[in-house]
């Protein structure tokens, strides 16, 4: 190799690439962004400054009253009370779901595939019918409470069904393949030899793990809680179902106003703030996780 | 292929002393760091590595050569603790570590890969085994600064792995190892990455570093020509056994099996039936019908059968019939051009073809070409013994 | 009646089926009916289309609202609707209702006059009742010896963590209404103001609210005791006859779903044919004899078995029972107490 310094950078080569080809190529991506999702959260993001009438349709006469609302403590509860059952369950997913999909990934390749199935079965079932199904597990004089009162675990019938751990339990569930799938593509690509060279410069199977492993699995990690946090927030049908629609979350109380409270305006205000929250979250975590890179 | 900053840092190697030449100062003691004792490593009916028996020197450059599924790697791996014998014993430096995990060997390994941290800083990763240990903070930064220092790559401490060139991560690699002081270093085909030109300077950069450390090192590789260039010593691996061990000219001159005459440097092998013996020279008639002059002392009584290697370097070629022992006329049947060397294919019996080497002269007028009539003289001293029946 | 499956199904199958329909304008006779989900039997749509050659586009939705912002969005062309009562006075008031042509439907006479010139279409000039029902007290007698005759006993804290209410805050809150004697058409701050320390004291006492399937913890044995629709207490009695169903005695909400033709509806008499198809007591039977509710029709009723008109719920003994009448921008207010209650448990 000559002594001059010679730039093979291979940026500089994609730069000669057409730009003409790069956004036909992209129209599709750019058509269907705009359509289903600008256009969307721009009528949503109007809708939030109208009013209603009688009948529940959209009057288009300016007001901030809608975000007022949200203020009432009423809202700031329910708020709050999703946020913590989401964190609850995005934790709980994490814990159950980081060590499977780790022993996934680190599997050999041919039973890899059958245990991912194993994980994925579920999907191919309607979410609601596996909600009753559990609604059925679950229910006083259903198997589990049979089970645990026959093996003198529990004296009297269960009673978890229609109370927050089942909506937890339920919420758990439903996302847990969501924490399991992200974490199983980086713990797939986990090089070997990164654990091994943890362990060979004398850090031990815990501090390989929390040193190691764990960071390098960080972008599934990332993936995960956000994929079953950002959900489950917003889930209304495991709080109707399992949760006997006793403590409504903010799903409920969004869905509600496109239906029975017949005020979308609200609903769309909710919707934003909600929206809001999220991208100034994703955008915190996202700069501290590009900030430690 | 390599960035810009590789090609300073082989600036470097060229301002640095050129290493000596091999073996002529070399500090190796007698005294043992590594015994294996009939160590075998079976993964189901396979075995890796069979009944081996091997004593590591202190400070001593090891080499374990061969193809690749010999068994070299798991060898590595066993010394490291990532895995333990199926039966025998690992001793270091007289202790039984056998059964010890890796993280707590007072052994550390460059891998293929490198296996750099990511995550990590260069510095950060050269001071993980450091921090893993337990070693204070300040301590910590003084020796990644050495250690950054002795792998020419001081003030790179901040950079991110992915910012390095290959070479680069090589060094951070070895640095990583190399801080944490082990008793001995393995390093698994560590220059395999990179281009031919950057590995044969890291070859003896590598070896003068090892001579200044006095570290031992047990060095993988496939690559025989490297081997040959770093070891005190060689062992061949073969099918999970060592096939010789020796130091690299033993190895080069007198290869103790078919094998290693072949898999070290090139060979034309020969076998043939000892024919008579005066004591001083042997014939042994070649099964092609030629018949060959070797040195009676290569021989044992009794013996009725050899099988010969023969480097295509230490036969001439002429074009005039030279007066010597070994003189086989034939004709080339091809001719090869290798750069510096010029590699023929001769023809000498109807069913015999030997391989020769030349410097290359292709160019001039007088070069070799297919078709001329050649003479092949080899020296009865060049001719090998390495079984014998 | 308010939501009977699960929304999201429904409404991605509506939308559906909306698209299909409207893909298929061609110029062959049809109907467009926009109804309740699990509401028409497909004998009987298919028995119209033998007779008159008219086909009959089934498009479905699962609320009043669903169907509101759907009807009032535009996008489709509808024939027929079947809203509820408070669902129609506003439609009527807002002037989206086409005036029916009685003398297309000579069956109208079939039905019984209790149903006729409610509070909703008090002249009686733009719908016609489909079906109808109550909101009454479901009691498993196995489990529940004391009688049970109106919401203070449901709620006298006894039954506390057994019972099983409809999901529908509009619902919830009249009950309070009656409770403190109280119009329950009149939504005023004082009357939401009365009625909060009442629900305070009765929503802790709620096991689930569910108004898809309410009979499913009943039969579960998760609770006891019920306040449900009246067609969900007939299909309990059909299934055991332990479950009673009781009328509250200080008042009931009576719905009525009836069809209407929305102003401007491309076939309005291919629609009032229809209307006039169901009203005939041969077919209305084949209604009742799918969906228990109450059937408005007095002609179809006779030819019902004793069991049919033997079950409480469907035919309950005469009590107080009142419409509902619509609450407009109210339904604000309602939605925050409700939600409010349920999120201080």
């Amino acid at each position: 190799m000559a002594a001059v310094p010679t730039s093979t950078d291979s940026s500089s080569g994609a730069k000669r690439a057409p730009r003409a080809t790069g956004w036909l190529l992209l129209s599709p991506l750019l058509l269907w962004l705009l359509l289903f999702v600008v256009l969307p959260m721009t009528i949503l993001f109007v809708y939030s400054f109208c009013q209603r009438d009688e009948l529940g349709q959209v009057v288009f006469s300016f007001t901030g009253s809608n975000y007022t609302r949200i203020l009432d403590p009423t809202y700031l509860g329910i708020f709050g009370r999703s946020l913590w059952y989401a964190t609850l369950t995005t934790g709980l997913c994490l814990m159950i779901g980081y060590p499977v999909a780790y022993f996934i990934g680190r599997s050999p390749p041919s039973r890899r595939s059958t245990l991912l199935l194993l994980v994925m079965i579920p999907f191919w079932i309607s979410f609601l019918l596996r909600t009753y199904a559990w609604i059925s597990l679950l229910k006083g004089e259903g198997l589990v409470s049979a089970l645990l009162q026959w093996t003198h675990l529990l004296v009297g019938p269960l009673d978890i069904l229609y109370t927050p751990t089942a909506v937890v339990l339920g919420l758990v569930y439903t996302y847990l393949p969501f924490m399991i799938l992200p974490i199983f593509t980086s713990a797939e690509k986990l090089d070997h030899s990164m654990i091994e060279a943890a362990l060979d410069l004398g850090a031990g199977p815990v501090r390989a793990f929390t040193q190691v492993i764990i960071p390098l699995t960080k972008p599934g990690i990332f993936a995960g809680v956000l994929l079953v946090f950002v959900p489950s927030i917003g889930m209304f049908a495991v709080t109707d179902l399992m949760g006997g629609a006793k403590v409504p979350m903010i799903g409920n109380v969004i869905q509600n106003q496109f239906g029975q409270a017949r005020d979308w305006p609200f609903g769309a205000a909710l919707g934003i703030t909600f929206l809001a929250l999220f991208a100034v979250a994703f955008w915190f975590l996202h700069d501290r996780g590009e900030a430690r890179r | 292929m390599q960035n810009h900053p590789d090609t300073q840092l082989e600036w470097e190697f060229r301002l640095a002393p050129a290493p000596a030449a091999p073996a002529a100062d070399a500090p190796t003691s007698t005294e043992t760091m590594v015994d294996l004792r009939g160590v075998t490593k079976s993964f189901g009916s396979v075995t890796a590595v069979d009944n081996v028996d091997l004593t590591i020197r202190k400070g001593e450059f090891l080499t374990l050569l061969g193809p690749s599924g010999c068994g070299k790697t798991t060898l590595l791996r066993l010394l490291a603790g990532f895995e333990i014998p199926t039966s025998g014993q690992i001793l270091l430096e007289g202790r039984d570590v056998s059964g010890v995990p890796p993280y707590r060997r007072d052994v550390n390994q460059v891998f293929q890969s490198y296996a750099i941290f990511p995550h990590l800083s260069v510095a950060d990763n050269i001071a993980f085994g450091l921090k893993m240990r337990h070693v204070p903070a300040n301590e910590r930064r003084e020796r990644v600064e050495e250690a950054l220092a002795l792998v020419s790559l001081a003030g790179l401490g901040k950079r991110r792995p992915h910012e390095l060139s290959g070479g680069q991560r090589q060094r951070v690699a070895l640095a990583r190892a190399l801080v944490c002081r082990p008793k001995v270093l393995l390093l698994d085909e560590p220059l395999s990455a990179l281009d031919a030109k950057l590995r044969h300077a890291m070859q003896l950069e590598l070896k003068q570093l090892q001579r200044q450390l006095g570290i031992t090192f047990v060095f993988v590789t496939h690559d025989q020509e490297e081997a040959l260039i770093m070891s005190d010593r060689i062992a061949v691996i073969h099918r999970g056994r060592i096939d010789q061990l020796g130091t690299a000219t033993d190895i080069y001159h007198a290869p103790a099996s078919a094998f290693t005459a072949d898999f070290i440097g090139e060979a034309n092998l020969l076998d043939g039936d000892i024919v008579s013996s005066n004591g001083v020279t042997a014939h042994i008639r070649l099964d092609e019908g030629v018949e060959v002059a070797v040195r009676a002392s290569a021989l044992r009584s009794g013996s009725t059968r050899a099988l010969m290697s023969i480097r295509p370097e230490k036969i001439y070629i002429t074009r005039t019939k030279p007066a010597k022992d070994n003189c086989f006329k034939g004709v080339i049947e091809n001719e090869i051009f290798r750069g510096a060397m010029d590699e023929l294919r001769i023809r000498v019996a109807h069913n015999l073809q030997l391989m020769a080497v030349v410097a290359n002269e292709s160019a001039h007028e007088h070069a070799w070409h297919k078709g001329d009539t050649v003479y092949c003289a080899i020296h009865s001293d060049d001719i090998v013994v390495v079984e014998q029946k | 009646m308010n939501i009977r499956i699960r929304p999201l199904i429904a409404a991605g199958l509506a939308g559906l089926a909306l698209l299909v329909a409207s893909c298929s304008k061609t110029e062959k006779k049809e109907v467009n009916l926009f109804g309740w989900s699990e509401y028409v039997p497909q004998a009987v749509l298919d028995q119209f289309e033998q007779e008159t050659g008219i086909k009959v586009n089934y498009t479905t939705y699962a609320s009043n609202e669903e169907m509101l912002s759907k009807l009032l969005g535009g996008a489709a062309e509808f024939d027929l609707v079947q809203p509820s009562e408070y669902v129609v006075e506003a439609l009527i008031a807002k002037g989206k209702l086409e005036a029916l042509d009685f003398a297309n439907i000579p069956n109208f006479k079939n039905v019984a006059p209790e149903f006729l010139r409610q509070p909703h279409d008090p002249e009686q000039k733009f719908s016609v009742p489909y079906m109808a029902g109550t909101v009454g007290i479901v009691v498993n007698t196995e489990k529940i010896k004391d009688p049970i005759v109106g919401m203070d006993d449901v709620f006298s804290g006894k039954y506390a963590n057994r019972i099983v209410t409809l999901n529908d805050n509009r619902e919830i809150l009249t009950w309070a209404l009656r409770s403190v004697g109280r119009d329950i058409n009149q939504i005023t701050p004082e009357a939401i103001a009365a009625a909060r320390p009442v629900l305070a004291k009765w929503l802790p006492q709620i096991k689930v609210y569910d108004s898809d399937s309410p009979k499913t913890a009943l039969l579960n044995g998760d609770v006891d005791i019920g306040v449900v629709w009246s067609g969900e207490a007939a299909l309990l009695y059909q299934e055991d006859k332990k479950f009673a169903y009781v009328l509250p005695q200080e008042g009931a909400h009576l719905w009525i779903d009836s069809l209407v033709i929305p102003k401007g509806a491309p076939h309005k008499a291919d629609a009032e044919k229809f209307i006039n198809f169901i009203l005939r007591p041969e077919i209305s039977v084949l209604i009742s004899a799918d969906f228990p509710y109450t059937n408005p029709n007095a002609e179809a009723r006779k030819l019902l078995s004793p069991e049919q008109l033997g079950n409480p719920a469907s035919y309950p003994p005469p009590g107080k029972l009142e419409a509902f009448r619509d609450i407009g921008k109210a339904a604000a207010a309602v939605d925050k107490l409700i939600t409010d209650l349920k999120g201080g448990s």
